[in-house]
């Protein structure tokens, strides 16, 4: 059973079609990169996935259950149990800045899952380990650099022990020199085999990291394939302009 | 003038400035939250209730705080029919003044503060699968003091000096008391003592400000 089952997904901002009879799925362990110029809807698939828009019309389906069916929404109860299986890593972050990193982290487990202190305590320090920021347990977001930041936001997600991890242009918003960081630690990540999708415009991470590239263009999902066939022999026009112009 | 003269006008003044800090202490912790309570019924989905919270805000600071405060004190009472039964001690009334004008400011101070954190909170909140209250509690409430701080800070101070405005509904707080002893000696000594007692009261609050500011700079 795919983990991320989407059909027939229909979502427009009045008369504008952001999202057309949007159709995928998800396997687990299986990363999927979704590629496709500024305004294509990307985002904003990756953001109705997770709840964060409603969409008009159509399924989604995490891990069997339905979190929309025929755009009818789960009743709220079922709606949380369905979000609490993905994980979502921001563009801009969103760390809470009123909190220290360790607090970051620990936040969510303690409150919503109601996890005992000292699990609790044992997971973040294993994760913030994992990301390379054991010294700034302390230290509040303020301080930290973007790629640290991202890599925050990163464990936090994890904290939660989600089934799938969605990530919103998370690179996007960071100086070059450091993308590096944090895409390795998503690297990291698709090697453990955590269920992946990656909203991105890391071409050289969709090509070495994903299973599966999804180009999409004007709401629509124009193409998808193994990066071998996207990046070497692209089908359609449209992907093959906008990988030139990407690539260039 | 002897240290006796001093002697002799401070400590009615002293008495004085206790009314004008209760009057400040009830107002700030009574002002604080309703003026929050305020601002989520400015924000809520019930288009009418916000309605009535806005246009209230709105007569409160839009009118002065002396022409409220002489409305409470001696218009209530002369309303037909239930005027009798609205006539309030003093002290009380202007409590109720201030508390009501303070509110509203408040309320468009949290309202500010509210509208600066990014909505990027509220989704990184949602997705970690916060509910509602926790999301305010732990998330947003904090930031929005942050926030808001400086403001409120600034108009905690105003109030200390508003409170001065009890001379008018003829509750004797600390002014009233340095004009008595004007009126009756024919000497400014008493300004200038009630000035310096108002400076060490506002000295003392901006020290206490500072300091939570501090603790709320999240660095």
């Amino acid at each position: 059973m795919s983990i991320i089952k989407v059909e027939n997904l229909q979502k427009s901002y009045g008369k504008l079609d952001v999202l057309k009879q949007i159709s995928f799925q998800v396997e687990r362990k299986e990363v999927v990169a979704i590629i496709g110029p500024s305004g294509s809807g990307k985002s904003t698939l990756l953001r109705s996935i997770a709840n964060l828009e409603t969409i008009d019309d159509g399924n989604i389906a995490i891990d069997g259950e339905y979190l929309v069916k025929n755009g009818q929404y789960a009743k709220q109860k079922d709606i949380q149990k369905i979000l609490s299986k993905m994980g979502m890593v921001f563009q801009h972050f969103h760390l809470f800045p009123h909190l220290t990193v360790k607090d970051n982290l620990e936040l969510a487990p303690k409150l919503v899952k109601k996890e005992g202190a000292s699990v609790v305590e044992r997971r973040r320090r294993e994760l913030l380990e994992k990301v390379g920021l054991a010294d700034r347990a302390d230290a509040y977001p303020a301080k930290l650099s973007g790629g640290q930041k991202q890599r925050v936001a990163i464990a936090r997600a994890l904290m939660m022990n989600p089934d799938i991890l969605m990530f919103d242009e998370p690179t996007s918003a960071l100086d070059p020199e450091l993308t590096g960081e944090v895409l390795n630690v998503m690297k990291d990540l698709a090697e453990e085999q955590m269920t992946m999708v990656v909203v991105t415009h890391e071409m050289g991470f969709a090509r070495e990291v994903a299973d599966r590239i999804i180009f999409m263009d004007k709401g629509e999902i124009v193409e998808s394939g193994s990066p071998e066939e996207i990046f070497e022999n692209p089908k359609t026009e449209r992907t093959k302009t906008f990988l030139m112009r990407v690539q260039k | 003038m002897s240290f006796d003269y001093f002697e002799m006008i401070i400590m009615p003044m002293l008495e004085g400035a206790k009314i004008t800090l209760l009057l400040f202490a009830i107002v700030i912790l009574l002002s604080i939250p309703i003026g929050f309570v305020l601002t989520l019924a400015v924000r809520s989905r019930i288009k009418p209730l916000s309605w009535l919270v806005q246009g209230f805000i709105y007569v409160m600071r839009g009118t002065p705080l002396l022409l409220q405060l002489l409305f409470i004190c001696f218009g209530l009472p002369l309303i037909p029919v239930i005027g009798e039964y609205l006539v309030l001690d003093r002290f009380v009334a202007a409590c109720v003044g201030f508390v009501l004008n303070y509110s509203a400011y408040f309320a468009e101070i949290f309202r500010g503060g509210l509208l600066a954190i990014d909505n990027g909170q509220y989704e990184a909140a949602k997705v970690l699968g916060f509910n509602r209250w926790q999301t305010m509690t732990k998330i947003i409430i904090p930031q929005m003091i942050r926030v808001s701080l400086p403001t409120v800070s600034n108009e905690s101070i105003t109030l200390v000096k508003d409170t001065s405005l009890l001379y008018a509904v003829a509750v004797p707080e600390l002014l009233h008391f340095a004009q008595t002893a004007v009126n009756r000696d024919a000497t400014i000594v008493p300004y200038f003592v009630a000035g310096f007692i108002y400076l060490m009261i506002t000295l003392a609050l901006t020290w206490v400000l500072k300091r939570i500011e501090r603790k709320y700079r999240f660095e």
